[in-house]
């Protein structure tokens, strides 16, 4: 009986074709999209990990409640001993200070006059201190586009399109203008050492990048850090792991009322970023969701038309002694070898398209060009196991819905009504 | 012959609902058919004659009245014993050939064999003894879109017979074949019936069919008007 059948559907293209036309495109979407989402998201989290958040982060109280306005008269003091001391109880995790400022940069000309001048985002990092790891975690050799990584103090890195801006070349000298933490107007000159494209238009077009050590110097920041952010080893974040963290960190702190207390903080709960990952789970959900009842409507739809080209069919079936039931369930057998078959279909094109934007991406560049979001400018897809079925079940799904509603309406005819409709 | 009655109508009455009221499409029939009976309804279109095929073959049911097929109460089947009674014992002989486009006519010839759960090897045999009975073996690979009005006829005919069934019902099987044709037909079936002793029974208000027939039952309006038994045929 499965060989009548196949056969049928293999010679009767006005049969399959179609459904299977409607589910390898609804498949193959499913997989596109839900990739795609994944991938973008994962690498939304993955920058602002590695540029922003941490996997935890330790701030002090009263510098959380104001840290968009970069408040680092609020910062942590002692962080080199708060460092050791997190090493030993957080072993698994890698720690690291941060200050972030921000200032004017000055360009002088050779008279000592303003050439240009730009607001800058500073980010100082323990870059000359090769264990903390945080050169390679933000990808600093391979983003620097001219030049290179500053050797020693008084060395600077640059956004590559601030640099375009202010007409820089390596080698030139900047003055930064800032206040220090006391809130003294304080200057200093960088000389620039390279110029780097993170592929983020937030980054590129106003940070300077320089060592902790000097921003400490500078802002008058002594043994003071805006922000300890802690990395797991693996680099991967597991949000199990992190609330773990700062359930045992902040119980330390539970009973202090300083405002200076330190605080950490996970991922998740940083920068809205819990929204927008449980927005694009319920995203996904929500778009297989209407593809299944799409999909089903549609094939419900050409399940009917397909019947009534096959009353002809049936009626014989039926005279020739197979039961209504049993011509239901055959109808049934088919959907489902439809729905596999558009489905493994609908995968295959779908996996490609995913593997293909995971390679190459999808340039947005152009449109991020005034954005201030921490957003990779080249959109990749994500390869994940759930994609091997996030797309195959809701078609073979929809395949074997769609034609059990179409099919009630051959189960409810009278036998020789059915019958009669072969009749000219 | 024997003279075993496999088909009783008692008091067989059909009502169709048209709009508020009814129309009786046959009214109070009683009829008896044996076992090896070569016989045929006759009479007018609109008259009853595939109503009461359709009863026989157990597709639709009496409104009044007992249909006793093989033994079996019609009206008392339910929807898988009667597609038991049609797979085993019914044949069915259509106006129009009504073959599966998609299949070839051996696939076509098959399909009854398949549904009773028959080996390959079986099915095959069986196939290709009864494409031969009505002389079409060398047409088993064809599409029946290849296939004249006759040798379509004849696929239908193979199709009936392959499961070797105690009754054929054909529903004026000549209707859509020239003289020649329809003649050819008739003589196969008749070789069958004696063959086989297969019960046929005819609908039909051809000429060409009545002359082979041992029994004629006219109908009108739904009632019998004459059940007629050819004496020439008794003789032989
Ligand atoms: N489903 C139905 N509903 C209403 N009337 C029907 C139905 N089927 C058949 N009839 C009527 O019953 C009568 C007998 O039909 P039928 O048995 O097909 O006659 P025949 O085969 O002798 O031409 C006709 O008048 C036909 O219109
Ligand atoms: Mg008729």
């Amino acid at each position: 009986m499965i060989k009548f059948l196949i056969t049928g559907i293999l010679r009767d293209k006005n049969r399959s074709l179609l459904p299977i036309i409607i589910i390898t495109i609804g498949v193959a979407l499913t997989i596109t999209l839900s990739g795609f989402m994944k991938g973008v998201l994962g690498d939304i989290v993955d920058q602002n990990a590695k540029y922003e958040t941490g996997h935890v982060k330790i701030m002090t109280r009263a510098y959380k409640e104001n840290k968009d306005q970069l408040p680092n008269d609020l910062c942590l003091l002692g962080v080199d001993e708060m460092i050791d001391s997190l090493q030993m109880r957080f072993p698994q995790t890698q720690w690291v200070k941060r200050i972030k400022f921000g200032g004017l940069i000055d360009v002088p000309d050779s008279k000592g006059n303003t050439k240009g001048q730009g607001p800058a985002l500073g980010m100082a990092l323990e870059l000359f201190n090769n264990k903390s790891g945080e050169a390679e975690r933000l990808n600093i050799e391979s983003s620097i586009i001219s030049g290179s990584m500053p050797q020693k103090s008084g060395g600077a890195l640059i956004g590559f399109s601030f640099a375009d801006k202010l007409g820089l070349q390596i080698g030139d000298t900047v003055t930064y203008f800032g206040t220090t933490m006391n809130g003294s107007m304080t200057f200093q000159n960088f000389v620039i050492s390279g110029t780097v494209r993170f592929g983020t238009a937030a980054l590129d077009k106003g940070t300077i990048i320089i060592d902790i050590s000097d921003a400490q110097k500078v802002l008058d920041m002594m043994d003071g850090a805006g922000e300890i952010l802690g990395y797991l080893n693996d680099g991967i974040y597991v949000d199990e792991k992190a609330k773990q963290m700062s359930d045992e960190f902040n119980a330390l702190y539970k009973n202090s009322d300083d405002e200076f207390a330190p605080v950490m903080q996970r991922l998740k709960e940083q920068n809205n970023l819990a929204g927008y990952i449980d927005l694009v789970d319920t995203f996904s959900s929500l778009f297989v969701l209407i593809f299944v009842l799409a999909m089903s409507i549609v094939l419900w739809n050409t399940g009917l038309l397909g019947g009534l080209r096959r009353y002809q069919e049936f009626g014989i079936r039926l005279a020739l002694g197979e039961d209504k039931g049993r011509i239901y369930r055959s109808n049934i057998y088919e959907a489902v070898l439809i729905g596999a078959i558009g489905s493994i279909i609908g995968s295959i094109i779908g996996l490609s398209v995913v593997y293909y934007l995971q390679v190459y991406g999808i340039d947005i560049s152009g449109m991020l060009q005034n954005s201030s979001m921490m957003m990779p400018s080249i959109m990749r897809a994500r390869f994940t196991t759930e994609l091997l079925y996030i797309g195959f079940i809701p078609g073979l799904f929809a395949m074997v819905l769609g034609n059990m509603l179409s099919g009630i309406g051959i189960y409810k005819r009278e036998t020789a009504t059915l019958f009669k409709e072969l009749e000219v | 012959m024997n003279s075993e009655i496999i088909i009783s109508l008692e008091h067989v009455t059909k009502r169709y609902k048209v709009g508020d009221g009814d129309f009786t499409a046959l009214s109070d029939i009683n009829l008896q058919f044996k076992k090896g009976e070569f016989a045929g309804l006759v009479g007018p279109s609109g008259s009853g004659k595939t109503t009461l095929l359709n009863i026989i073959g157990s597709l639709d049911s009496p409104t009044e009245g007992k249909a006793i097929v093989m033994g079996k109460n019609i009206s008392a089947l339910s929807h898988k014993e009667s597609a038991m009674l049609r797979n085993y014992h019914i044949g069915f002989i259509f106006q129009v050939y009504n073959l599966m486009p998609v299949y070839t006519v051996f696939e076509n010839v098959e399909f009854s064999l398949i549904l009773q759960n028959k080996s390959a090897a079986e099915r095959k045999k069986a196939v290709m003894e009864s494409l031969d009975w009505v002389g079409i073996a060398d047409m088993a690979n064809k599409k029946p879109s290849k296939l004249s009005g006759g040798e379509g006829q004849r696929v239908a005919i193979a199709r009936a017979m392959v499961k070797r069934p105690d009754i054929l019902l054909a529903d004026e099987p000549t209707a859509n074949l020239d003289a020649k044709n329809a003649h050819a037909i008739l003589q196969t079936m008749k070789a069958l019936n004696k063959e086989l002793n297969t019960t046929f029974l005819f609908s039909t208000h051809d000429e060409k069919v009545m002359g082979y027939l041992d029994r004629m039952i006219h109908l009108e309006d739904g009632k019998i008007r004459e059940d007629e038994i050819i004496p020439h045929k008794l003789s032989v």
